[in-house]
């Protein structure tokens, strides 16, 4: 330590009192910002989890020129035929940065029980590659092991020997009276038939059997209708989804809507940083390869909204209080070392009149601020992680808006985001502190005793 | 509650002067579009061309009063499929389902046909009417009835539609959202006629074109072939026995 810095030090120790109550507000603005930063990671990383894993967007997914808008509407001209899905699958899986790649066909149509009939939103999935993405390290990060094995039953990939299995979102299971039906417990089916809707025991004759007729719309226009047997209830990955939800094999799906032909094709990365420039390097290999196709990225507004949405909010409530703390630890510091100026005059005048530059003043002050920041931004981090940490500890569980599953709470704030705050307070309290006393340091020694002496 | 709003709106309008009851226009009507109480067959080939590409499914549609099934004849992957229709609900069976779907009539079956086409039609029991003009139809003078449904289960919201003065049948149609948006038009053919169990001959219609007004240009024709008047057992209708 040279010598600036060793009475920089001292005379942190020398005024304790008003040092501590700085140095406090400096901690708890920073152990708070580096909470909420860590909150602020938390959402977009249980979004962005949600929306490429549990919503199967993958970190971008590839459709046919206009499919994102119209594949669903009109299959047999927006969706992808496959020999283009087989070049897209082949340009993504060349790219070792793709970790998988899945394919997905998407639509609408109704669930029936034989008695009542309710809408559902199909999600036709490849059943080699869903274990995976349902068991990535990153959804288990979240959701932990627990959470992300099927609610009631089995998986739809986990279910050898049934010839058309289907999950159901839990919303829709019950609607369909076969939230018991998935378990293995449930009663045999009866045979086949009419059932008297209207008889007492119509709910216990429903759940007692797995199977659910699902009608939709096929690719030439007419109706068509399938049988599946459910084999689960999944954890839907929003609201919509609880209430509407099919996941089943793609295969199934594709017979069901009578066609070969899938809505999009996913890639899920290995590192999700470099999507920007995979995006570009893809784009150039479809065109290379002759494939029209519009290509949508997990955090792309039009794909997805939701994403967009919620982290413009979340960047903007974060970008509100980080205002509000920024002003806050400013006018402390401010104050605090305005009024260490003008009680050390005396100090601050013998020391000009020993030989010390007006730099140097300036110098000293700055040296305490930066020791004072420093200690805080320790006592902060201790705190912002002790926080974090009981955050942790309590388990709190909470379902995220639009969300159909719930998830701990995690404020565990970054590295990254604990040296971010930890440089945000050191320019600030420096700032602070410059234009506190840059007027004392420029005046003339005799002026600086004389204020005191008067 | 739009719905009964609008019922009360038309039910408040003044009638057109010398135009006749409504609901006997509509009964009349009904019957040449296989409104029998005891039971009318006939073969109905629904073809439909959307974007150049023209599909066609034919059925064995028997109807008794409320009451309608319709079988699938061709083509062949469709065989066996078959919608019934009881009273207001309608169920889709197929040969592999365990259970009958409940379906909407308002669901397209194919093209721009709904399911609520295909069978006979009861718009006297489905639609409050009101005479609202006094047109003519490719130079044939009709009664123009707005029609608004009584309850949310039938096939269309609202309907503008034209019967013949003289002849006593629908000539047009138009189909509306619940609020008031076209969007199909139809026209009504009668090259058929059948004797009705009184004795008297009448027209039956034979054709029906429906056309897409949103600007997607799909047109789709109901063809009805041979119709002849049969008693039909109501066991017919019953869900259990198709079922079976």
């Amino acid at each position: 330590m040279t010598g600036a810095w060793k009475l920089a030090f001292r005379n942190l120790r020398r005024h304790r009192r008003r040092n501590l109550v700085t140095g406090l507000a400096v901690a708890f603005g920073y152990a708070g910002l580096a909470i909420l930063f860590g909150y602020g990671e938390y959402a977009e990383r249980l979004l962005r989890t949600s929306s490429v894993y549990m919503q199967h967007r993958g970190h971008l997914a590839v459709y046919a020129k206009d499919g994102l808008r119209r594949a669903e509407a009109k299959p047999s001209a927006y969706a992808l035929p496959p020999e283009t899905q087989e070049k897209i699958v082949g340009a993504l899986r060349a790219d070792p940065r793709v970790e998988l790649v899945g394919r997905y066909l998407l639509g609408g149509g109704i669930a029936g029980n034989g008695c009542k009939s309710f809408p559902i939103r199909t999600v036709g999935l490849e059943p080699d590659v869903e274990p995976r993405i349902v068991g990535h390290r990153e959804m288990i990060d979240l959701w932990g092991a627990d959470g992300v094995v099927p609610l009631a039953g089995r998986a739809f990939f986990d279910a050898p020997g049934v010839e058309t299995p289907i999950a159901l979102a839990p919303r829709l299971a019950r609607y369909l009276e076969k939230d018991r039906a998935v378990s293995a417990a449930a009663a045999p089916p009866g045979a086949p038939g009419a059932l008297d809707c209207d008889a007492p025991d119509i709910v216990g004759r429903l759940s007692g059997e797995p199977f659910v007729q699902l009608g939709a719309r096929t690719q030439d226009g007419s109706f068509g209708a399938i049988e599946g047997q459910a084999v689960g209830i999944f954890r839907a990955s929003s609201t919509e989804e609880a209430k509407t939800g099919v996941y089943a094999p793609l295969e199934v799906f594709q017979r069901l809507f009578d066609t070969d032909r899938v809505t999009y094709v996913a890639a899920y990365l290995r590192d999700h940083r470099e999507l920007a420039a995979f995006e570009r390097d893809l784009a150039a290999r479809l065109r290379e390869a002759g494939v029209e196709a519009s290509i949508h990225r997990f955090d792309d507004p039009v794909a997805n909204p939701f994403f967009a949405g919620t982290m413009a909010f979340v960047g903007g409530m974060v970008f509100f209080i980080v205002i509000l703390v920024a002003n806050v630890v400013a006018f402390s510091v401010l104050n605090a070392m305005t009024l260490a100026a003008i009680e050390r005059s005396r100090e601050m005048g013998t020391l000009r009149s020993l030989g010390f530059t007006r730099g140097q003043l300036r110098g000293l002050f700055l040296r305490e601020a930066a020791l004072l920041t420093a200690l805080a931004v320790a006592a902060g981090a201790a705190v912002a992680v002790g926080a974090a940490a009981l955050v942790r500890a309590v388990d709190f569980r909470f379902e995220p808006p639009g969300s159909g599953t719930p998830v701990q709470l995690h404020v565990m704030p970054s590295a990254g985001a604990l040296a971010g705050s930890a440089l945000f307070f050191l320019v600030l309290t420096l700032a602070a502190t410059f234009v506190a006393v840059r007027r004392k340091a420029k005046a003339r020694v005799a002026a600086l005793v004389a204020e005191v002496a008067a | 509650m739009m719905a009964a709003l609008l019922v009360l709106a038309l039910g408040a309008a003044p009638t057109v002067p010398g135009a006749p009851d409504a609901k006997a226009l509509l009964r009349d009507s009904d019957l040449r579009r296989g409104g029998f109480e005891k039971g009318v067959t006939w073969t109905l080939t629904v073809e439909s061309t959307e974007e150049g590409a023209t599909t066609t499914r034919s059925m064995l549609v028997r109807a008794r009063d409320v009451d309608a099934l319709a079988e699938t004849l061709a083509p062949p992957r469709h065989k066996g499929e078959t919608f019934l229709f009881n009273d207001r609900t309608l169920w889709f069976l197929k040969p592999g389902l365990r259970r009958p779907i409940a379906i909407s009539a308002r669901q397209r079956l194919q093209g721009e046909a709904s399911n609520g086409d295909v069978a006979s039609t009861n718009y006297v029991r489905d639609y409050e009417g009101t005479v609202a003009g006094d047109e003519a139809v490719d130079g044939e003078p009709a009664w123009r009835l707005d029609l608004v449904a009584r309850t949310k289960d039938v096939t269309y919201d609202r309907i503008r539609y034209w019967i013949s003065k003289q002849r006593r049948l629908a000539l047009k149609a138009e189909f509306l959202t619940v609020g008031g948006d076209l969007f199909k038009t139809a026209t009504f053919q009668y090259g058929n006629r059948v004797r009705v169990p009184g004795g008297e001959e009448i027209e039956f219609i034979s054709a029906m074109t429906i056309r897409d007004a949103m600007g997607e240009g799909g047109v789709t024709v109901l063809r009805y072939s041979t119709p002849r008047p049969e008693a039909h057992a109501p066991s017919l209708f019953n869900v259990n026995n198709v079922v079976r």
